[in-house]
């Protein structure tokens, strides 16, 4: 019988909960990109505060991962220093753009509009670096472990089947559900149609790199995605999944359901995650900090989410939607 | 001609985190003076402190974004320049260290947006200066914490060295999971470092406002830089006392744990007896030169009559002897900013209103480059002291590096990034701490910052 590798789990929640808030970002990023005075009113607000605690989880989700998986550092190091760089680079370009967009006064031809726009470029941009990365480590894709070290190859990642596939999948998906997430009603419709789509180019996608990936577990993220469009569709239902706890909470649980693509191997059994994984009295360690840790963070979460719902009840709040994030308006 | 990766990888992460740490002291100071100013306005009601603590606000969040951005660039780094120390690392106590950092990270971001963006909701002065606590509290700890890792690196533990050597650095027995919390040279080296760093950022602040002082003609501005001031110049003096007593700590620490670390930054060639202090100088062949030569002192500062030297060790081991000049230099310094302090304060106790004075003025401006320079001198005897070693006497940086040149061009996009990025983010902190006029921050409300969106 099989046992359960709680570490990978534990590791994995962590990574869900960043990739979902890093998703509302990016979804943001788009409609920001896209249309921004049509949407800055809904999308602003939200990505205003919550970026600093989204970088936050990044961080914690590096370490922990650093924690539990020291035989995949050098590997990991070897195969993907360029695209790891280049994900550093956008990074610091996202943070600067938005600090500096939260503050700026018109100046010559930079303005916060411009600002809030490199963050949304920066944003997607780190997202395809992210995807890149994440589809090479479920497929093996352009990369070769063969060889010590290890090497990844982006030529060959590029035409591997499936891989572009991949990463227009889920921008679709993305895209499909930003209408969701923002309460942008007038893109009802579209939402459900990219959603759709986005989820049957992904299964394309998966299929190519192996037909066992589309296994009946792929049913569990797929149906959720759709539904979370679907249910939006409903006026009576749509302030529920558009709500914004509720909707982190089933991305969460979407993107964590995708980890029957890492477990129990990575690089489409390239490597056994087991065989990576931290052992001895580390594991206990492990175990330990992660519990304190999930308690301390939770009460903090808990604070910032009580000031989030007082916010939006506060008298004069501009917050239309139940559960929208409004933080102080500018005082001028 | 080509650099090798190894010296890349040792460049690139020392530009980075000597890019950071500019950053993270600016922050650490305006989170303490943020709090200290929050405070004063809940007792006095002084609408000055109030208004002080909303313009210190706005810089707050931009160090904050970048510092938090340059953190991550940093430990990301970590892994991809150096990934054989970051698998000894994850395999010992020392990444338990990593994990709690993200806690205090958590702490400081949390109730750093809840202050922020929210801080409308709560009412009422001592509940808004309670949740600056936090912040500090966090701020602290994040440098707290990351300062056991270095002093692991210089004194390591936790795991049974001899046998990690033995197996050509492969197999990690003996862990102790929480060992690493506290190593020979933790207290020294967490001491020093709650000393200088909250020093530099204040003094950042300090110099910023005796600057602002002579370029307002504003009575109410002008106020407000006297009172930023005169808390600046207090804390700075309190901090610059426990860093001369912190640094005195350090020697004795080193002398202990790191002998040859100690050699090098009192240019000893040979041990012996009642060394003089060699001043500056540089060593040829086996004779120091150029040196200006105390006799007794250095055995009065390390407390310690017999002293190590370099010929006790192979000089394959030596570190840079440079560290011998940035660590004078860096005292140096620093004794001369300690006077500065005392006779700035020292006049402002007599009542001779010293801010009025613009030499004084520029230097104060003067000696807050001065206090960044010492702190990153300061970094750079302890890091190039430890040197051919990423972990003292375990794991040299050749074995630790990662020698994909994938990085080589990124890295370089990253140095750029940082010598763009770095200044700007000075200008615009100064440009919006002066955002609104002072008769909006001083009518404002007390709660919030100004947002855009």
């Amino acid at each position: 019988m099989s046992t359960i590798n709680w570490l990978f789990e534990i590791n994995f929640a962590i990574f869900s909960v960043f990739v979902a808030l890093f998703l509302t970002e990016l979804m943001g990023g788009v409609l920001l990109l896209l249309a921004y005075e049509r949407t800055k009113v809904k999308v602003l607000p939200y990505i205003v505060p919550i970026w600093e605690v989204t970088g936050t989880f990044a961080a914690f989700w590096v370490v922990t991962a650093d924690f539990a998986y020291p035989g995949m550092l050098i590997p990991v190091a070897s195969l993907f220093a360029g695209l790891i760089a280049v994900f550093l680079i956008l990074f610091v370009a996202r943070n600067a753009s938005i600090s500096f967009a939260e503050l700026i006064s018109k100046r010559g031809w930079v303005d916060e509009r411009k600002l809030y726009q490199a963050y949304g470029l920066a944003t997607i941009l780190i997202g395809v670096v992210v995807l890149i990365v994440l589809s090479a480590i479920v497929s093996g894709a352009g990369v070769n472990l063969s060889v010590s070290p290890p090497t990844f190859s982006l030529g060959g990642w590029v035409t591997s089947s499936g891989s572009l596939l991949y990463v227009i999948g889920v921008v679709v998906i993305g895209v499909g559900l930003a209408p969701v997430f923002y309460d942008v009603a007038p893109l009802r419709r579209l939402s459900l149609f990219l959603t759709v789509v986005g989820v049957g180019i992904e299964a394309g996608a998966l299929y190519l790199y192996s037909s066992g990936f589309l296994s009946a577990y792929f049913l569990v993220p797929a149906l959720l995605t759709i539904l979370a469009s679907l249910l939006y569709q409903n006026r009576s239902t749509a302030p529920i999944v558009s709500h914004k706890l509720v909707f982190a909470l089933v991305a969460t649980i979407i993107i964590f359901s995708t980890s029957y693509l890492v477990y129990p191997t990575a690089f489409n059994g390239g490597i056994g995650v087991d065989s990576v994984t931290t052992s001895g009295p580390m594991v206990g360690a492990f175990y330990v900090l992660s519990v304190a840790g999930a308690v301390f963070v939770g009460l903090l979460m808990a604070l910032y989410l009580t000031a989030v719902h007082r916010a939006a009840r506060a008298p004069g709040s501009p917050a239309s939607s139940a559960g929208s994030a409004t933080p102080n308006s500018p005082q001028t | 001609m080509s650099i090798p990766m190894v010296d890349y990888d040792r460049f690139l992460f020392a530009f980075t985190i000597g890019s950071h740490i500019l950053l993270v002291s600016l922050s650490i100071g305006l989170a303490i003076m943020i709090c200290a100013v929050e405070f004063l306005s809940a007792r006095s009601k002084d609408k000055y402190y109030g208004a002080l603590a909303r313009r210190l606000v706005r810089p707050f969040v931009v160090s904050f974004g970048i510092g938090t951005a340059s953190g991550i660039v940093m430990a990301v780094e970590l892994v991809n320049l150096f990934p054989g120390f970051m698998t000894l690392v994850s395999k010992t106590g020392v990444i338990s260290i990593f994990y709690v950092e993200i806690f205090a990270f958590f702490l400081e971001t949390v109730f750093l947006v809840v202050y922020v963006y929210y801080g409308k909701l709560f009412h009422g002065r001592y509940t808004r200066w309670l949740l600056t606590v936090p912040i500090v509290v966090g701020t602290l700890l994040s440098a707290v914490l990351i300062v056991m890792v270095n002093a692991w690196m210089n004194t390591p533990n936790g795991f049974d060295i001899a046998t990690f050597i033995a197996s050509g650095n492969t197999t990690v027995t003996g862990v102790d999971p929480w060992a690493p919390f506290l190593t020979p040279s933790t207290g020294y080296e967490v001491f020093h470092v709650l000393a200088t760093v909250p020093l530099t950022g204040i003094m950042m602040i300090g110099g910023f406002f005796a600057y602002r002082y002579h370029k307002s003609s504003n009575p109410d501005e002008r106020t407000l830089f006297v009172k930023g001031l005169r808390i600046t110049v207090a804390l700075s003096l309190v901090l610059v006392v426990l860093s001369v007593l912190s640094g005195i700590l350090q020697i004795e620490n080193l002398y202990r744990f790191q002998p040859l670390k100690y050699a090098a930054m009192e240019l000893n060639v040979n041990p012996g007896t009642n060394l003089p202090e060699n001043l500056f100088g540089w060593l040829n062949g086996t004779t120091v030169v150029g040196a200006i030569q105390v006799p007794g002192l250095q055995g009065m500062l390390s407390n310690h009559a017999n002293v190590p030297g370099l010929s006790q060790y192979p000089s394959s081991d030596w570190p840079p002897l440079i560290i011998h000049d940035t660590f004078d230099t860096m005292v140096l310094l620093g004794v001369l900013l300690g006077l500065f302090l005392f006779v700035y304060a020292g006049l402002w106790v007599l009542k001779r209103r010293p801010f009025d004075s613009r030499l004084l003025a520029w230097g104060f401006v003067a000696f807050t480059v001065i206090t960044t320079v010492v702190m990153e001198l300061g970094w750079m005897t302890d890091e190039l002291g430890r040197q051919p070693w990423i972990v003292y006497n375990v794991m040299t940086v050749s074995q630790a590096a990662n020698y994909n040149s994938d990085l080589f061009y990124p890295g370089l996009v990253i140095i750029a990034a940082y010598l763009f990025l770095v200044p700007f983010t000075f200008w615009f902190m100064a440009r919006v701490f002066r955002s609104k006029s002072i008769e909006v921050d001083l009518a404002g409300p007390a709660e919030g910052t100004d947002v855009n969106y």
